[in-house]
């Protein structure tokens, strides 16, 4: 299913969080609101759950305008950040859940309740774990317990707020292929809000980045990353350096050991380190007090034969670039 | 040491001001035998008495408990305007004197009140009658519940229950099935506190009450009577099951305690 947000403008008090949002988001996909806090994301949403209504604007759902319709009835699977489960419930009754409040003529029997729940924790590999109350069950295991339970009521969009924020990094890596890989099998359309770039560009199909209740670009991660829109865009989606105006990731700058003419700037080694098959160096300007961060691969690095304190000369490569200021 | 010290002046204090007070009340209450103890309780006056007081607590502790929920649900999983008067009036009643709202209660129902020449007009008696009696106790134990449940439904905050409200679940549900119990083991809390005050309320039911033996008396004016006519042994006696309520209520209270302490939710 699809979704459409149209003009979407939302005050809290003197604070707008969002102003004049318009979005799609085509059928199956997987798209990733990207933003700093307080850029609106998760208030978004929220909007398109029906948690909150817009003061403007209008959500539709495959066409059909769902603003004025509530969150019970808009068929909407939700992940709270804090994942939000059912205290007082077994992990499988937070997952029937959705089923059992069903009024009577739309509920399944209780034994096809049993079977649908189960088959929905072994979808999440908790399976053993049914018995389970939420504080018996660790950050991953509360994590994968609230995405069964959303998809148990067979949800036309799933809408996952900070899916992975509270999770340690190793879980968090883990988590994120397993959810690419579950979206790949189920095909429902999905929004996920995060503050992490790694993490959009790596899962997501589409990302949206958000700033300040406005969506700056919309694009593929390879569109957003490459071809950035803003100067927004640009420093959000990584560290950058700027070049007589000009700003340059680290691993677009190019070190040599002769200033080769042209318009290398003289810089000094400051600290070198290592990280895994590249190496991060961060260099003091020796022309003004301006400090540059590179990333080289590790056989450069060993090619330069770098240490601290050692002389360089930068250079942007010269691809990719984007006018500061722009 | 310091440890000490504190642990022995709170033991102390707690011997001085609960446990002998409430030794002296039972063996004054036996002073003249079991026989004459169990007769005073018989005494048709004092049965009235423990009668209205119970019927009194019938009363209020259920609107109260539904008051304090509303009230607790309202401030807790809303926002609206005027939302912290309404805190602060919830609080009114442990800040004035149960004595004044049990004057104002006269000044608005009695004879010469704001409503008592309508109410005289209707035949209907609320001052030195039973209504009024209920009346004063819904005022004085009506932050009991809420006072309880506020804090807890705070920390609790409302994604659950967005959560089950997304999944389909009506108002109603989302109530019955993960509000509640979720707050089961507060709200219980709180109806005990609440019973305990309604049953043992002095001051505001003594000013609306008129003190008619046997038919406005509830048990701690009965105390009073008999005290200052001398019955001592009787005074004591009845005195006495206000203080065996004290202790059932703290045991509740206890359980209460421990049981939501052993399920994870913080009372």
């Amino acid at each position: 299913m699809t979704i459409a947000v149209r003009d979407v403008s939302k005050w809290f008090g003197d604070f707008q969080a969002l102003d004049g949002v318009s979005l799609e988001v085509p059928a199956d996909e997987l798209v990733a609101l990207l933003g700093p806090s307080g850029s609106g994301k998760t208030t978004l949403l929220r909007i398109i759950a029906g948690l909150e209504a817009p003061d403007a604007g209008a959500i539709l759902f495959h066409g059909e305008d769902a603003t004025a319709r509530h969150a019970r009835d808009r068929r909407v699977g939700f992940v709270f950040q804090h994942y939000a489960l059912f205290r007082h419930m077994s992990a499988f009754e937070n997952v029937a859940f959705g089923l059992r409040v069903r009024p009577r003529p739309a509920r399944p029997a209780e034994a096809e309740i049993r079977c649908r729940a189960h088959d929905l924790l072994r979808l999440v590999q908790l399976d053993g774990l049914a018995g389970r109350y939420p504080s018996e069950l660790s950050g991953g295991q509360r994590q994968r317990v609230a995405l069964a339970r959303a998809l148990a009521v067979e949800p036309s969009v799933l809408l996952l707020d900070e899916p992975f924020g509270s999770l340690d990094a190793k879980v968090r890596k883990e988590l994120r292929r397993w959810l690419r890989r579950l979206h790949d099998e189920i095909h429902v359309t999905s929004v996920f809000v995060t503050h992490d770039q790694e993490e959009a560009l790596e899962v997501a199909d589409r990302v949206v980045v958000m700033n300040e209740g406005r969506v700056e670009q919309v694009g593929t991660p390879d569109d957003v990353y490459e071809r950035p829109a803003s100067e927004f865009v640009y420093r959000f989606l990584g560290d950058v350096n700027l070049f007589h105006g000009r700003l340059v990731r680290p691993h677009d700058v190019e070190l040599a050991l002769t200033p080769n003419g042209g318009s290398a700037i003289p810089a000094a080694v400051r600290h070198v380190r290592p990280r895994g098959a590249v190496v991060r160096l961060e260099l003091d300007r020796l022309d003004e007090s301006e400090t540059i961060d590179a990333e080289v691969s590790r056989d450069r690095f060993l090619e330069l034969a770098l240490e601290k304190g050692d002389r360089v000369y930068v250079s942007p490569r010269g691809a990719r670039l984007l006018d500061a200021h722009q | 040491m310091v440890r000490r010290l504190l642990i022995g002046t709170a033991l102390g204090f707690l011997a001085l001001f609960l446990a002998l007070p409430l030794a002296a009340v039972v063996t004054h209450a036996l002073g003249d035998g079991v026989p004459a103890y169990l007769r005073a309780l018989r005494d048709p006056d004092t049965l009235a008495a423990v009668r209205l007081t119970l019927l009194t607590a019938a009363i209020a502790v259920p609107l109260n408990l539904t008051f304090g929920l509303a009230a607790a649900w309202a401030i807790t999983k809303f926002a609206f305007p005027g939302k912290q008067l309404l805190v602060a009036l919830i609080d009114l009643p442990l800040t004035v004197s149960p004595v004044i709202c049990g004057m104002a209660f006269v000044l608005l129902f009695g004879a010469q009140g704001w409503f008592g020449s309508w109410l005289s007009d209707h035949d209907l008696k609320v001052v030195f009658a039973v209504p009024g009696i209920v009346l004063a106790t819904l005022f004085v134990t009506f932050p009991f519940v809420a006072r309880e449940l506020i804090p807890l439904m705070q920390e609790q905050g409302t994604e659950e229950e967005e959560a089950a409200v997304v999944l389909g679940a009506s108002g109603w549900q989302t109530f019955r099935r993960v509000t509640l119990p979720n707050i089961k083991w507060g709200l219980l809390y709180g109806v005990i506190v609440c019973s305990a005050r309604a049953m043992g309320e002095f001051g505001a039911v003594s000013v609306v009450s008129g003190h008619i033996r046997g038919v406005t008396n509830t048990v701690p004016l009965h105390v009073e009577i008999l005290y200052n006519e001398y019955h001592l042994a009787a005074a004591f006696a009845a005195a006495s099951l206000l203080a065996l309520l004290a202790l059932v209520t703290l045991a509740m209270q206890s359980l209460v305690e421990w049981q939501g302490r052993r399920r994870g939710e913080s009372t």
